[in-house]
């Protein structure tokens, strides 16, 4: 069997958790090949063993300078397990793959992620928590044990944190029909603070409303404060906001101050200010999924039934785009996409696609019936 | 209603094009570039150097902001009212 070829050291996460749920090989070369530091990096390297422990029989080959990666997958088996995430990134981004390939795993998985919580880069994990696990609900995997618990915080650069992910499996993914958002109801969100004053979170939380208060009312956002043990190596603190529509739709926004020894200071009272607006923009495009999770809603619709599935979504991001070409080199399906413009009376921000498949009639062979 | 229709036709295949038709034209794109050489020595990199810097670019699923939306705007902001149960309601849903 022949294996998919790629360049380059983008999508990197994609192209794995694609050709491990498909079961095709997969060759990654010209990873860094002109940088100072060629091949694959720490965060990377830590990935592939993340990825190597919920599977069985991996196998892996990379060259010495590590710039040609060789994937072929093995059974994802799931079970216990536990990872020091690399703290180059943030355990969003090791979570954003595991969410996709949880559902499918042989035994449910339950993972323990330690390292860096919440950082600019990567989606934090309240974010994945406010909106991948009722996105996850909607395509029927749901139970008591899909959960996302911050048992301990950590910041970048330092880290310390600690990630608990639980999810059942399924042996078939429900095909949705996502087409109406709705409208927004309430504002939910979390302020947090880690090795500062808790004081910091209650100045976000204050400059945030004072921007959303002009749509909604119905606005709460908690201030989460960690101590102690729970608090991880670094100081920092940040925002999540979430917007909930009244069909159970969720969008999101978050910021994170700058990293301790790294950029300018951020003020609580300007990051507030400034998520509210990032969740304004998100709203401006929005759908029925948030810009952060396009990906995954687009993969569950490709995994599921073969019946048709519908989701309107925002403008395409640039990471989706890549993913719906990732789709069709491993799964061979292709989206229709269309455009809707919304009314000329209607203030609904800006235009939204609508993405319409049918599923791939993919069937977990490896869970285990009781 | 027809101009609505037709309108649509017409950004239907723009955007599968601009998803998967792209792909297509790159490899086109790369095509060329080998056979532009210069001298039968140098070649034209330019091309490549695009699509490599795209290829070498972070993995990171989010999407950043239009820098061009001023949120402070009050146009801007009446722009979505429309999204929140504060807005107004089409007839048939309540």
């Amino acid at each position: 069997m022949a294996s998919l070829t790629y360049e380059g050291c983008n999508f990197f996460r994609q192209r794995l958790v694609l050709s491990t749920l498909s079961g095709k090989r997969v060759k990654i070369r010209n990873i860094r090949p002109k940088d100072d530091n060629p091949g694959l990096r720490d965060f990377e390297a830590s990935f592939i063993r993340l990825l190597d422990k919920v599977t069985n029989g991996t196998r892996i080959e990379i060259n010495q300078t590590g710039t040609v990666l060789f994937y072929q997958p093995g059974l994802l088996y799931g079970g216990t397990v536990e990872h020091d995430c690399n703290t180059q990134r943030a355990v969003g981004y090791y979570l954003e793959a595991l969410i996709m390939l949880a559902p499918f795993m042989k035994s449910p998985l339950k993972a323990v992620l330690k390292g860096v919580t919440n950082d600019q880069t990567d989606p934090s994990v309240d974010l994945l928590k406010a909106t991948a696990i009722p996105l996850m609900k909607k395509f029927g995997i749901d139970g008591e044990s899909l959960e996302i618990k911050v048992v301990k915080r950590g910041m970048a650069p330092g880290g310390g944190g600690e990630v608990l992910f639980t999810c059942p499996v399924r042996r078939t993914i429900r095909p949705v029909q996502m087409t109406e958002a709705g409208k927004i109801k309430r504002i939910r969100g979390t302020a947090y603070s880690v090795r500062v004053s808790p004081q910091m979170a209650n100045r976000i939380v204050d400059s945030a409303r004072g921007v959303l208060n002009k749509f909604i009312p119905d606005i709460y956002i908690y201030t989460d404060h960690m101590k102690g043990g729970h608090s991880g190596k670094s100081p920092g603190f940040g925002l999540t906001l979430v917007a909930e529509t009244v069909d159970g739709m969720f969008l999101s926004a978050e910021l994170t101050s700058s990293p301790q020894g790294r950029g300018q200071p951020t003020l609580p009272e300007d990051l507030g200010r400034n998520c509210a607006k990032l969740l304004l923009e998100e709203i401006y495009r929005g759908g029925c999924v948030d810009s952060t999770n396009q990906s995954l809603a687009l993969l569950y619709m490709t995994l599921g039934q073969q019946d048709v599935s519908k989701v309107l979504l925002g403008p395409l991001s640039p990471y989706t785009i890549e993913f719906l070409r990732h789709i069709r080199d491993f799964f061979q399906i292709m989206f229709k996409i269309e455009t809707q413009k919304p009314g000329e009376d209607e203030k609904k921000g800006g235009d939204k696609v609508l993405m319409t498949c049918v599923g791939a009639g993919y069937t977990n062979i490896s869970k285990s019936i009781k | 209603a027809k101009e609505v229709f037709l309108r649509q036709q017409r950004a239907t295949p723009n955007l599968r094009k601009l998803v998967y038709g792209k792909v297509a034209e790159e490899e086109e794109d790369d095509g060329d570039s080998e056979e532009e050489e210069l001298g039968g020595l140098f070649r034209v990199s330019r091309p490549e150097k695009s699509k490599k810097a795209r290829a070498d670019a972070m993995d990171c699923s989010r999407f950043q902001p239009d820098t061009g939306h001023d949120w402070e705007d009050e146009e801007m902001l009446a722009s979505i009212r429309d999204c929140f149960v504060t807005g107004k309601w089409e007839g048939d849903r309540d």
